[in-house]
């Protein structure tokens, strides 16, 4: 079980470092990328709601460091999220990719939408704008299209391999 | 496979307490989720600058073909501008140089006597909310939380976090922001008075100077000396003292106190990257009059605020009136332009009050 964790964390400082220099620069209609989101609801989808909603609280805790909200905030929505994506499959017993891709695109949206609202409850007012619809889509278009690369890199990380000697 | 679930379910539960905990630690200023953010900063860094380096060239693509027609007009549209304000440029520095020297002989403060620290834009806010900029400058070059972040043009921003050699700004339009301002409205009438003096023991009558009503200019002149001033729309008119005649006559020119710029202050609050900064809190007073657009508005000052006074912040574009005794709302369209920062300076200026006592 640790390997799997501690794999986790390894590859999330690659994809936050990739989130706050990469993705934070190609905005496309002035809108950033959520490659930390995208991660953590491909591992919601691929292994179900308890390890989608434990990849979201440590990937969030981690992202929490780097971003100036309150640290923890990130970390329940993307808990949220992650929980949200296993929930989103638990009802069909071999997803497809496609259904997956379905799945990421709404839960982008649904995660996108977390986090005004949890930054409105700790009294961190005037996200939830207009703007918001843009940004849903956007993220949602964009995790689409790297979904494929997030759902295998995910599987990779939390493969539960048994360390045998 | 029960154990792993309920070990799992117990790990949830734990993380998500752990989270509110921060959460409430963080809102309370904690300096222990400081030390954390500094420790995670120490690991996550290196890594940070690495995939920067590599990722570089992707971001200088993508910029390239999203941006590249945008940067042809840029020029264009800059290059016309240099030189319009080419001219400008001089008389506007002479005008700088002469106010700051009446400041000091009068021993207020000025920007000029507050040092700065030039800083780089290093990275954008990762997430899509909150508006926020990275830069390379940290508490190593004495930087510290709350200094305010000025670019060419004027106020961008103030610090908000700073490591050694990082700090991070959150920008006027992030909803978060917010500093007292004044907003200086241009006087109702334009009439000036000039007082001439025969020699300082034996003042002269005051000699009322008509308006000119068709002019944005008023001139002053005497047998020796013609000055102009040009009334910038919403600033005081400059007092202009002239060199002594050879007869020992010198002229001033004092405004009325009807005329000079009326000054209110409020507070200037941010309302996200679309949207523009309001200012609040303007009280109706009657001496205050209409209020224009296109009047100033500059950083308020004093003992309590984190910024020193009269950095140009914008102009008003928009009043929205409010029914009562409220007063009005103003839209503020900002002199800088916040989504193409390069260079920052970070004004070194802490408030008496928050200052640390040697």
């Amino acid at each position: 079980m640790s390997s799997r964790w501690s794999r986790l964390v390894l590859v999330m400082l690659f994809v936050i470092a990739l989130q706050t220099t990469l993705f934070a620069d190609l905005r496309p209609f002035g809108v950033a990328a959520q490659l930390v989101l995208l991660f953590v609801i491909a591992s919601g989808v691929n292994h179900g709601v308890a390890i989608g909603a434990m990849t979201g609280l440590i990937a969030g805790l981690m992202y929490d460091f780097v971003l100036p909200t309150p640290v923890g905030l990130v970390s329940l929505v993307l808990g949220l999220a992650g929980a949200t994506a296993g929930l989103l499959i638990y009802f069909f017993r071999q997803p497809t990719l496609w259904m997956k891709v379905v799945a990421i695109a709404v839960c982008s949206v649904l995660g996108e939408i977390y986090y005004p609202l949890a930054q409105a409850v700790v009294g961190i007012d005037g996200w939830l704008q207009l703007r918001l619809i843009k940004v849903v889509i956007v993220v949602a278009i964009c995790n689409v299209i790297f979904s494929p690369i997030a759902i295998l890199l995910s599987r990779w990380t939390l493969a539960d391999r048994k360390l045998t000697v | 496979m029960a154990a792993g679930q309920s070990t799992r379910r117990r790990a949830i539960i734990l993380l998500v307490l752990t989270s509110i905990i921060l959460i409430t630690l963080d809102l309370q200023n904690s300096s222990a989720i400081s030390g954390l953010r500094s420790v995670f900063g120490v690991v996550f860094r290196p890594i940070e600058s690495t995939t920067r380096v590599i990722t570089r060239p992707a971001s200088n693509i993508w910029n390239g073909i999203v941006n590249y027609n945008n940067v042809l007009d840029d020029n264009d549209r800059l290059r016309e501008k240099i030189a319009q304000q080419e001219g400008a440029t001089i008389a506007a520095a002479a005008s700088v140089r002469l106010s700051q020297e009446l400041l000091a002989l009068n021993g207020l403060p000025t920007l000029a006597g507050i040092n700065a620290v030039t800083a780089q834009v290093i990275g954008d806010s990762p997430s899509n909310f909150s508006q926020t900029i990275e830069i390379n400058q940290g508490s190593e070059s004495g930087i510290r939380v709350g200094m305010p972040v000025l670019n060419a043009a004027g106020l961008v921003g103030k610090i908000t976090k700073v490591s050694t050699d990082r700090s991070v700004v959150m920008l006027i339009t992030d909803p978060d922001f917010a500093l007292s301002i004044k907003v200086v409205n241009a006087p109702r009438q334009a009439t000036t008075t000039t007082i001439a003096r025969s020699n300082a023991a034996v003042p002269s009558p005051v000699v009322p100077v008509e308006p000119d009503a068709n002019s944005d200019s008023a001139t002053v002149a005497s047998t020796t000396t013609t000055t102009t001033t040009t009334t910038i729309a919403g600033f005081t008119p400059s007092v202009t003292t002239l060199p002594a005649a050879p007869s020992g006559v010198s002229s001033i020119t004092v405004p009325l106190a009807s005329d000079l710029a009326v000054r209110e202050t409020g507070v200037i609050e941010g309302r996200g990257p679309t949207r523009q900064p309001t200012v609040r809190f303007i009280s109706n007073a009657l001496r205050f009059g209409d209020i224009q657009t296109g009047v100033p508005i500059v950083t308020a000052g004093g003992s309590r605020s984190l910024s020193p006074p009269d950095i140009l912040v914008g102009t008003v574009s928009r009043v929205v009136e409010r029914v009562g005794s409220a007063g009005p709302v103003l839209e503020i369209e900002l002199v800088a332009d916040l989504s193409n920062l390069s260079f920052l300076r970070v004004l070194l200026y802490q408030p008496i009050t928050e200052k640390v006592a040697p």
